[in-house]
């Protein structure tokens, strides 16, 4: 049912570089932290916003489907709180703070 | 000597506890007296000797007192200068180790080998760097094992019980959580997940916080104007966070270094629970979280055990009692159980099932024939928490007619969102000419018992292929050679 189509990076969306000879190194030097691209860095949210505004939640979206919009939230961002990037961090935790008090708001205190 | 050894290199406290001849571990203390060492390092200026412990975190200089290094274990840029020599964090750590070995070692004999704990989320670079700190300090490592995995051995062996442990660690910079089944000496990990800068510390910056604006509502001035203050008001914080866990009620007292009086901070242990409410809220969606990633309710928890001095905190013990229905276990002492089951580990050899600790896959752009939606996404060939060893293979497609070269990206986190994930690598590979798009290309990545990934990539039609190791071998690893010189540089230096 699904087709998958390879598309790489550096051809979708950067200049084209030409095509690396086959006698290089295959594969580029992978650094954790220090990676090799991004696809795009993620809007930062707005100063102004709710936090229901930042999580995307709707006005009258039902409960479950808020429970699992912040369930990736969380996954998402917890995973972006580790990165060596203090911008991508303090985003992260932004975003978290936010998580949490819609969490809160909807859910009810700890 | 001492053959069976296991050390926690922890954030705030490192420990060592080695097996006595009746089979129990017990922790070794240091010569200072502590069963737990201070992982905080101060680097005199005047005799050149380097101060590891309490007194190093006690003592005065801010600039030349480091304190939390293995929370930079994983950046491979990350240098700490004094008087103009840098240091890695893996020398840092090293200092904290030869102390541990040498006051040790007077009371055990010599230790030669050693199981560290890791977090079970420490990459490959932290990984490396750990091994390199023992070795700089004379310390071979037989193996690392994950904190986590430690503190349920000790568990499992001091209770003697079995079934799934849902295992808690809430330390001073991190929060780890872990799944796993426990059968005698097997072990077989579920899941683990961990959440970085979420610890105790955090709890102390907070009170600093609440101390600092009441002192200005007081006096009208500020708390601290420097490091050194801050750091001081900063350990004051910390005891009485401490102290709440046992009080309901805490008088305070504070002044700042300029004459400026004092001000007396009440603390009641219901407003710090309100304080750290949220930070709190966050650890349980890290348990909900971990629960979700093996597909397990909480009544399907057999033990909750609490691990990290933050879980003294009586606030975690009735959240995670509400969550589960029944009474978290502390195993004995929440700070040592950790080097405790790393000195058990290191003669039980318990069986470990581990998972990868990381997903692993590629981009793609994923059609969906029967909605016609098409996404360009982040394609996951290897799911973390897949049992390793394993090898998974997806098939694609190749995207433009007479493509020369197919550029596989290799990418590493779950999000679907590729925005979210990093590119760690690419594979290129270069095909015969005058083909039309759609040709079948295989990606496999593979995963071993050392946590190594390699990924392949074969092009079906012409059978060529192109495998690399998805390892780390950038900056901030040594070669054998700088390891033996810091290494012989470190037994010549004066550590206390
Ligand atoms: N009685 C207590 N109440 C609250 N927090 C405590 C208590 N005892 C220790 N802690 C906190 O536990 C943390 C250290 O825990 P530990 O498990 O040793 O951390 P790590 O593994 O990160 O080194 C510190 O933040 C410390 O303040
Ligand atoms: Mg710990």
């Amino acid at each position: 049912m699904f087709k998958k189509i390879l598309q790489s990076l550096s051809k979708s969306q950067a200049a084209k570089v030409p095509a690396a000879p086959v006698s290089k190194p295959a594969a580029e030097t992978p650094k954790p932290g220090a990676v090799l691209q991004k696809i795009s860095k993620a809007a930062a949210p707005a100063a102004s916003q709710t936090p229901e505004e930042m999580c995307e939640i709707a006005p009258k979206m039902p409960k479950d489907q808020i429970h699992a919009r912040l369930k990736l939230l969380y996954r998402r961002y917890n995973r972006s709180a580790s990165s060596l990037d203090p911008k991508i961090r303090q985003e992260a935790d932004t975003m978290l703070d936010a998580i949490v008090k819609v969490r809160e708001k909807f859910f009810g205190e700890i | 000597m001492a053959e069976y050894v296991g050390i926690d290199l922890g954030t705030t406290l490192s420990g060592l506890a080695y097996l006595k001849s009746d089979g129990n571990p017990e922790i070794v203390p240091n010569s200072d007296g502590e069963r737990l060492t201070p992982s905080v390092v101060f680097f005199e200026a005047h005799e050149d000797v380097k101060l590891v412990g309490s007194p190093a975190r006690d003592g005065g200089e801010p600039d030349r007192t480091i304190f939390q290094i293995k929370r930079h274990m994983d950046d491979p840029e990350y240098l700490v200068e004094i008087d103009g020599k840098k240091w890695t964090p893996a020398e840092i750590s090293a200092l904290i180790l030869s102390k541990l070995k040498r006051d040790c070692s007077k009371i055990i004999g010599d230790i030669n080998e050693v199981v560290i704990t890791v977090p079970a989320n420490f990459n490959e670079l932290a990984r490396k760097s750990t091994i390199a700190a023992a070795e700089m300090a004379g310390m071979r490592v037989k193996r690392l094992v994950n904190e986590p995995t430690a503190a349920a051995v000790y568990y499992a062996h001091s209770q003697g019980v079995k079934g799934r442990i849902l295992v808690y660690d809430l330390g001073g910079g991190t929060l780890d959580v872990t799944i796993l089944q426990v059968e005698g000496d097997n072990i077989r990990i579920l899941t683990s997940e961990g959440a970085r800068h979420l610890g105790g510390s955090n709890f102390d910056d907070m009170l600093l916080a609440a101390y600092a604006e009441q002192y200005t509502k007081q006096t009208g001035a500020p708390l601290y104007n420097d490091e050194r203050h801050r750091r001081r008001v900063l350990l004051a914080t910390e005891d009485a966070k401490k102290m709440l866990s046992k009080l309901q009620r805490v008088n305070d007292t504070v002044a700042n270094d300029k004459n400026d009086g004092l001000a007396r901070i009440d603390l009641t242990r219901e407003s710090f629970e309100k304080l750290i409410r949220q930070m709190l809220t966050r650890t349980v969606m890290l348990v909900e979280q971990a629960l979700d990633s093996a597909n397990l309710k909480a009544a399907d928890i057999d033990h909750v055990v609490l691990v990290g001095g933050s879980t003294r905190i009586p606030k975690v013990k009735t959240i995670l009692e509400k969550m589960f229905g029944k009474t978290p276990k502390s195993c004995g002492n929440v700070d040592e159980c950790v080097a405790l089951g790393a000195a058990l580990f290191a003669k039980k050899s318990a069986r470990i099932q581990e998972v990868c600790n990381a997903s692993y896959g590629t981009v793609a752009m994923v059609y969906n024939a029967k909605t016609g939606e098409e996404k360009l996404m982040n394609s996951v060939v290897i799911p973390k928490n897949t049992p390793i060893p394993c090898s998974r293979t997806q098939v694609y497609q190749t995207s433009e007619d007479n493509e020369r070269v197919i550029e596989v990206d290799i990418t590493q986190g779950e999000d679907e969102d590729a925005k979210f994930v990093d590119i760690i690598g690419r594979i290129t590979l270069e095909v015969p000419p005058n083909r039309p798009k759609g040709c079948e290309v295989a990606v496999t990545f593979s995963y071993d018992e050392n946590q190594r990934v390699r990924a392949l990539v074969v092009d079906k039609q012409s059978g060529r292929s192109r495998e690399v190791a998805v390892s780390y071998k950038g900056a901030g690893v040594l070669s054998d050679e700088d390891l033996k010189r810091k290494s012989a540089h470190l037994r010549t230096m004066r550590i206390e």
